[in-house]
């Protein structure tokens, strides 16, 4: 796929704003109505997705210039984060907004248009595996004590892959720590591949810098192998979502892939986790956007666009329809609930509409000014809802939002699932 | 032709460099319409209207004013939107900027108690609603649906919808009006004029509703409406809809009590109207539309199958329109409408049903079973109520337009139009979507009923030229039709729009059987005597420089 191969579908576009709000069926407020960052920040109509549709066939038709001033920061001041995807697809049965927009920057990279901020990001990517401008080596500090196998010289049928974040993240060390704690009471043979854990290459690949995201790939898909892994189980949805729908899309994947809040509730439902202590606090779930709405697995499909009755469009044969139906956004608040002492109170904006965290696709790196205030506007609805804490279930989420809250001197607390689970045992 | 740089100085100056740009992927942004394809083929523009000089963002009233007296300063037309979807909200031709009112989104205030809101014009319908719902109150959403601004509707286009019956006709409900006119004058209207609130469109102050709201209102070139109070009905159901289901068949589980989806159906077309009729005397119904034609009258049941269930796509279609129970709803549908029923008490309801119950008994008609279905009562209740789901109008092919359309009395609907229509739409059946009667509109056009109507939709694919090409046609021929009849052209001015962009001529010919619009544009010409408003197509002189 192509930019190209997508002119069909940026001409039928039909310009209805519907990718500016949230579902319309769920407005619930005039306050938190609005379901994308990008224009709300940046309010010109080529910062919404019908925008960025729009100025790919202004593109295509050579009415505009890849190296126009100003270009850049339309295509990637966004977070990919594909609430307007879902809100598009309620009526639009063919239409892939998010994809267009990847296709954009896909096309924008390989031009050698990309914002400038990027420089020393993929400069310290290429030499070091992360963007967190840390040391390669440093990478598997968090882990130091804890005895885990290392799968470079061991083999294991799962591995925890804990992503950039966790690891160089030395204030979210405690959420990786609590998942080796909670495998190992599980008895699961797992291991880490350590300081030579890559990253996934999903955050690059949204930045669009594909050819760096299939190198991740397929080192990663390499070191599984070699481990004899047939599980990757991962705390972060950035790296979730990469594994399950961007890897499949690109090659040939043959693992499972399973979320850590997936696993907590395996566990509880097996009896194998219970919680023994109360943890008297009322929350709210905020829903990362790369494990809900964007992180559907991946199908394979083969075919084409037909037309029956006249010019009704169809695929044949039946296409998988990513419309954020099938995210994971029950487990989490599954394992939330079954917490004693926990209430959990939802946010206007949840599940397939959430609004974003702000960390997406670079932006938290590119445009800090945006991302934060993507954040506050987040911890704004948490507040709303009467929450004392925000709770997530990804780093990102989570950096963005301390930074937030720290920045806004606000008193919501922010944790990881994985804290209230281990306060609760 | 830029603008001169003594010239975006000064908007900027008004503005500030963040609300003002050139960049030439952005204006394409503007310039990028639903139906351009249609309108500019006659000057090969494809997707794309003309490329506005600059487009800004004004604040407030008062960033509008200056604007509009930098144009009459520097003789710069301006064209102006809220929400901006359709060939109306693009600059009509070159060397125009755009206003774009996104930042003026606030709803102002909700008066419980005299049942009115005040809003800016980037308020949409469903934000208004969301928040009138709290306090036991609702608000007309236009058939454009949930996501058009609440002001445009009401003073600066069509806008009515399902709910007129119940609820009156946009321009019938506003009250006062701040208006920025062509000249850059603040004019308030109504009882806002004299200080005394928002209250009353007639005074005490100066009503000059005719003149700002006229037949079809400005559609962007006649001055800027920053602020209106409109008037919202009673809500008798929960403060938030509360919403079920797995997207995108999102239902509204509303108490059963209160509210009631109903698909009155009939043998023929004079029963039809008769039922209409009645329905206007007896005075139920919250919601009255002939919504789900819109997909066309052999393809309604199967689109209603597939969007009512998470799991369908279109590419059940085919199959959907094999199976004998969906032919035999087909058939049960042919001639049917969606009656909403709201009772203010569950006492009310009851009533409202008997009575239909004896109008259809009256009428040899039937209630459709399908809509009895949980799932499918409480999609369709939501689909009226909030009109989430406008946008299926696009779902089938990627575009569509209405075209043959009517608005009279109920006998309209067995005078043979609706045949005519059909037969039209047939003619060019496999250029289009082929789906038969897609005659959509409203039992009762304005409040109280009286007055009903449709457009005919067609459904064409933008992306293929032949069918974008026979879209045009039909609504030419559309137009043609209706002239004959003695009738405006409609279908959302195409037809005009098409004309403007063919040449004066074609345009004037088409206006000459349109009073109402020769009528605005002297009444624009009086007061916008720089002509800094844009042209528009009802009254503008402006064509295409290409």
């Amino acid at each position: 796929m192509a930019l190209e191969d997508l002119r069909a579908t940026v001409t039928r576009c039909s310009r209805c704003s519907y990718c500016k709000w949230i579902p319309f069926a769920h407005v619930k407020s005039w306050r938190f109505a609005k379901g994308c960052p990008s224009i709300e920040y940046n309010k010109f109509q080529s910062y919404s997705a019908s925008g960025r549709l729009c100025a790919s066939l202004s593109l295509l038709e050579e009415r505009s210039s890849y190296f126009d001033e100003g270009l850049v920061d339309i295509v990637f001041k966004c977070m990919l984060d594909g609430c307007c995807d879902v809100a598009c697809k309620i009526n639009r049965y063919d239409f892939e907004p998010v994809e267009v927009m990847r296709q954009m920057r896909f096309k924008m990279i390989d031009n050698g248009c990309y914002p400038p901020q990027d420089m020393p990001l993929i400069d310290h990517l290429k030499k070091e595996d992360n963007m967190m401008m840390a040391a390669k080596a440093d990478r598997a500090n968090w882990a130091e004590g804890l005895g885990v196998k290392d799968l470079t010289e061991e083999k294991a049928e799962v591995v925890f892959h804990v992503g950039c974040r966790f690891s160089f993240d030395e204030e979210l060390w405690r959420v990786p720590r609590t998942v080796v704690d909670l495998l190992n009471k599980a008895g699961v043979d797992f291991g880490i591949l350590g300081k030579d854990e890559n990253c996934c290459g999903g955050r690059v690949c949204d930045m669009g810098y594909r050819g760096e995201f299939i190198k991740y790939a397929e080192n990663n898909i390499d070191a599984w192998k070699n481990a004899g892994v047939k599980t990757v189980v991962t705390g972060c949805s950035d790296c979730y979502h990469a594994f399950k729908r961007l890897y499949p899309e690109e090659m040939e994947f043959n693992f499972e892939v399973v979320h850590i809040t997936e696993y907590i509730e395996r566990l509880i439902n097996e009896g194998k986790l219970k919680f023994t202590k109360e943890v008297p606090m009322t929350i709210t779930y905020h829903d990362p956007c790369h494990l809900g709405r964007r992180g559907e697995a991946h199908v394979p499909w083969k075919g084409e666009q037909k037309k029956v009755r006249g010019h009704v469009l169809v695929w044949e044969p039946r296409r998988p329809r990513y419309n954020g139906a099938q995210g994971v956004y029950e487990t989490p608040r599954n394992v939330l609930k079954s917490i004693p002492g926990v209430k959990l109170v939802e946010m206007e904006r949840n599940r397939e509409y959430a609004w974003c965290c702000g960390a997406g696709a670079g932006v938290r790196e590119r445009y800090p000014d945006f991302s934060e205030w993507t954040a506050g506007e987040r911890i704004e609805e948490a507040k709303a809802s009467g929450a004392e804490a925000i709770v997530s279930a990804c780093p990102h989420c989570e950096r963005n939002f301390m930074d937030a809250v720290a920045e806004k001197n606000e008193s919501l607390k922010v944790f990881d699932i994985l804290d209230l689970v281990r306060e609760a045992i | 032709m830029a603008l001169s740089s003594e010239v975006y100085e000064a908007l900027e100056n008004i503005v500030g460099p963040d609300n003002i740009t050139e960049e030439p992927a952005t204006l394409d942004s503007y310039a990028y319409q639903w139906m351009a394809e249609l309108v500019t083929n006659v000057t090969d523009g494809g997707k794309f209207f003309d490329r506005a000089e600059a487009v800004l963002m004004p604040g407030s009233a008062e960033d509008v004013q200056a604007i509009v007296k930098a144009c009459n300063q520097h003789k710069l037309r301006f064209h102006v939107f809220s929400t901006g979807w359709g060939p109306w909200a693009a600059s009509p031709a070159e060397g125009q900027i755009l206003l774009d009112l996104r930042r003026m989104d606030k709803i102002i205030e909700i008066d419980e108690q005299n049942m009115f809101a005040v809003v800016e014009p980037y308020v949409v319908a469903a934000q208004l609603q969301a928040e009138a719902m709290k306090v036991g109150l609702n608000n007309h959403i236009s058939g454009a649906g949930a996501g058009t601004s609440v002001l445009a509707n009401a003073c600066c286009f069509q806008g009515g919808g399902p709910d007129v019956i119940y609820f009156a006709s946009p321009q019938d409900s506003i009250l006062s009006i701040e208006w920025v006119t062509p000249e850059g004058d603040i004019l308030q209207t109504g009882s806002l004029g004299s200080g005394l609130g928002w209250f009353c469109a007639e005074g005490p102050g100066p009503s000059t509703q005719g003149i700002i709201r006229g037949s079809l209102g400005g559609a962007g070139g006649w001055g800027v409406v920053t602020k209106i109070a409109i008037r919202l009905v009673h809500w008798p159901g929960p403060a938030t809809l509360p919403i079920e289901g797995t997207v995108p068949s999102y239902q509204a589980a509303l108490p059963e009590d209160q509210f009631k989806a109903a698909f009155p159906a009939f043998s023929d077309w004079q029963d039809f109207s008769d039922a209409i009729y009645r329905i206007y005397d007896s005075e139920i119904g919250y919601i009255a539309h002939r919504q789900f034609v819109m997909w066309g009258d052999e393809l309604q049941a199967a689109f209603l199958n597939i969007v009512t269930d998470p799991t369908r796509q279109l590419c059940d279609l085919e199959e959907l329109l094999e199976k004998p129970e969906i032919q035999k709803l087909t058939e049960e549908m042919q001639r049917n409408f969606q009656l909403i029923m709201v009772g203010m008490t569950p006492r009310d309801l009851e009533y409202q049903k008997k009575v239909l119950d004896q109008i259809l008994k009256e009428t040899g008609g039937w209630n459709i079973s399908f809509v009895e279905k949980p799932d499918v009562q409480r999609y369709v209740l939501l689909f009226m109520l909030r009109l989430c789901f406008k946008n299926l109008n696009f779902t089938a092919t990627g575009g569509f337009i209405d075209t043959y359309n009517s608005v009279a009395t109920p006998d309209v609907w067995a005078s043979g139009e609706i045949q005519a229509g059909k037969k039209l739409l047939k003619k060019y059946a496999g250029r289009i979507a082929d789906a038969g009667d897609q005659a959509m509109g409203p039992i009762g056009g304005q409040g109280g009923g009286g007055v009903t109507g449709w457009e005919d939709f067609v459904f064409y694919d933008p992306f293929d030229p032949d069918s974008s090409k026979a879209a045009a046609e039909v609504s030419d021929e559309g137009d043609k039709l209706k002239a004959v009849q003695g009738r405006p052209p409609g279908g959302m001015l195409l037809g005009l729009a098409r004309a403007t962009h063919a040449d004066q001529e074609a345009r004037a010919q088409k206006l000459s059987k349109s009073p109402e619009y020769n009528w605005q544009r002297k009444i624009k010409e009086t007061l916008d005597p720089n002509g800094v408003g844009s042209g528009n197509y009802f009254w503008g002189a402006d064509t295409s420089k290409k």
